[in-house]
């Protein structure tokens, strides 16, 4: 069974349909790329998936359970990680502290009331390594460069250790380099985590996507391999408008 | 060990050896001068409360004075009761209230009162805080949701005269007696008590804001939308701090009560629970341990200035508030926070730590 089924997924927003009757499923360890152009209803579909925006129709079932209605907290805690388009570290908190937070596999009250607000484990000090924050972890993510800033997102989402990362724009304001080098720790993640990314940069998309899915309108307009896409005249026309 | 938790032992050592110690010791074991002090920390109590939740989660409770004043007139009641012996308390009769009221019964037994004082508070500001942030209210609504509250919660306490002494409150107690000890507030054993419910509360306080309960709180006060992706459930971190702080605060009500020997609705007004605001604000709401001196230091200053100035004392009080505003936001703490990070900086600067880049994991990726 895939880990991700979306079933007649739509919603609605006043007049408009968003995402308006998708379907597609992911499979576990596979990194699916969401393309369209804008307004096309890729990132409305992650926050659906997320537990942002409520849907009005349809089912999402995570693992054989059904998501749709359940709170973002409680979809998180059954392994769905998401990373916002805008970088979203806690800016006033350290890094190590933003890896503690991140760290959430035990996410009751009571367990972190009897817990201390940063332990240094080896595993944290692996990711710090990962990402190569080891000589800044004590520094507050808001003196972080913006560079730094996306590792620690990364760092972040590596510690949360989500069966599925919804991501959106990861790429967006880096460099040439740190794209190449996102794209490869996005192929190690995907050895134990699977992906779902919205992104507009096709170079990226080559070398990470496993799958892709083209998205017009609310509706899926294409989904297949690179070379497939690319050779989709339905998705010619809806870049290019002829 | 975290440096941020050695620093507050620091700090916690230092306070406690000077109110302990010092703080008699300069007042000459004068036991007025030292009730007069033993006002102070009981006050220091409520605004560390108010630091839990307004400096940690950033939920800025402007109610708190409902539930120091729930604590206060629990403790009162149950020593009025034992002041009016077998009778009924003076002012129910003067308003036609010929049975002890329900609401007062239980107040007869010490053990309950002690609970009522921090259960009830905690209660209240539980059942508030669970309709509250279920509904994901936050930031300013939440100062104004808590500040209707007080106001509706002073009004109803001054109309229900028979029940609660209404504008007059509840005088004439009798003294506290605790197995066998009859407390006397002119006493030093009264302002150890005193100092010790401080400490103790203190020790609560950094205990929670160095847990990880605290560090989620400080999540959420950043981004409460992000801590919930990580699959946090944010209401109940929030109610369950609005509790603590809460309760807390119904526990300095009731040595307040102690303290000033009678419970008036003053202690449920606006300008109370405003005036808690300005101590958190001015000693730091970002530590408790601040927030706590922060109280002691405006009202010491009240205290003094107060004796001088007898009408202009409140346009002081508005001005070093404005002051802290503009200039230290962070309060007193931040100040010497950011003078400590000056310092270190300047030693530092020699040794600057150069990015690396992440080749750990290029080295062994999976190319496809």
């Amino acid at each position: 069974m895939s880990q991700l089924q979306v079933k007649d997924l739509q919603v609605q927003f006043g007049g408009l349909r968003a995402v308006d009757g998708m379907n597609f499923d992911v499979e576990k360890g596979e990194i699916m790329c969401l393309l369209g152009p804008n307004g096309a209803g890729k990132s409305t579909t992650l926050d659906l998936i997320c537990g942002k925006t409520q849907p009005t129709g349809g089912s999402i079932l995570f693992q054989g359970t059904e998501i749709s209605r359940m709170l973002e907290f409680k979809r998180a805690r059954l392994g769905i990680g998401r990373k916002f388009q805008v970088p979203s570290v806690y800016k006033d908190l350290t890094v190590v502290e933003n890896l503690s937070v991140a760290r959430s596999a035990r996410p009751s009250v009571l367990h972190s009331l009897t817990s201390r607000a940063v332990r240094r484990s080896a595993r944290v000090k692996e990711i710090l390594d990962i990402v190569g924050l080891v000589n800044k972890q004590d520094e507050a993510a808001g003196n972080l460069s913006h560079g730094e800033t996306q590792w620690l997102e990364i760092a972040m989402l590596i510690a949360q250790d989500s069966r599925l990362i919804l991501m959106d724009e990861p790429t967006a304001g880096m460099t040439i380099q740190e794209t190449d080098r996102t794209a490869k720790i996005f192929r190690k993640l995907s050895a134990n985590h699977t992906l779902i990314v919205v992104e507009h940069d096709m170079s990226f998309v080559r070398t990470v996507a496993d799958r892709i899915i083209v998205m017009n309108q609310g509706k899926k307009l294409a989904e297949g391999s690179i070379q497939e896409i690319e050779a989709n005249e339905a998705v010619k026309t809806a870049y290019l408008g002829h | 060990m975290n440096s941020r938790i050695s620093y507050d032992v620091i700090g916690f050592a230092l306070f406690a050896g000077v109110i302990l110690f010092g703080v008699p010791a300069i007042l000459g074991y004068d036991a007025f001068e030292l009730s007069t002090f033993s006002r102070y920390l009981s006050l220091a109590i409520v605004s560390m409360a108010l630091a839990l939740s307004w400096g940690t989660a950033g939920l800025l409770n402007l109610g708190q004075a409902a539930t120091f004043g729930m604590g206060s007139y629990a403790m009162a009641m149950h020593l009025k009761l034992k002041a009016s012996g077998e009778s009924l308390p003076d002012f129910m009769g003067w308003n036609n209230v010929d049975t002890l009221p329900w609401l007062w019964v239980p107040f007869q037994s010490l053990t309950f009162t002690l609970l009522a004082g921090f259960l009830i508070p905690a209660g209240v500001g539980g059942l508030i805080a669970v309709f509250m942030f279920r509904a994901r209210i936050a930031g300013v609504f939440v100062a104004i949701i808590t500040l209707a509250f007080l106001v509706a919660f002073q009004l109803l306490v001054i109309n229900q005269q028979g029940f609660t002494g209404g504008q007059n409150g509840l005088t004439g107690l009798a003294p506290l007696e605790i197995f066998g000890w009859v407390v006397d507030i002119y006493s030093v054993s009264f302002y150890y008590l005193v100092s010790a419910c401080l400490l103790v509360a203190l020790t609560l306080g950094l205990y929670l804001t160095h847990s990880k309960f605290g560090l989620v709180l400080r999540a959420i006060r950043e981004d409460p939308e992000r801590t919930r992706y990580f699959g946090y459930n944010v209401a109940s971190y929030e109610t369950l701090i609005f509790c603590i702080s809460a309760a807390l605060a119904g526990w300095a009500g009731m040595l307040y009560a102690l303290v000033l020997e009678f419970a008036s609705p003053t202690y449920m007004s606006v300008s109370f629970s405003l005036a808690i605001v300005i101590w958190c604000a001015v000693g730091g709401r970002e530590s408790v341990l601040a927030a706590a001196i922060g109280a002691i230091l405006v009202n010491l200053a009240e205290g003094r200035l107060s004796d001088v100035f007898v009408e202009g004392w409140h346009l002081i009080l508005g001005v070093m508030f404005l002051l802290v505003v503009m200039f230290m936001p962070r309060g007193i703490y931040g100040l010497i926070v950011d003078a400590g990070r000056a310092l270190k900086r300047q030693g530092s600067r020699a040794e600057t730590v150069e990015y690396n880049p992440p080749d750990a994991l290029l080295s062994q990726n999976r190319e496809s």
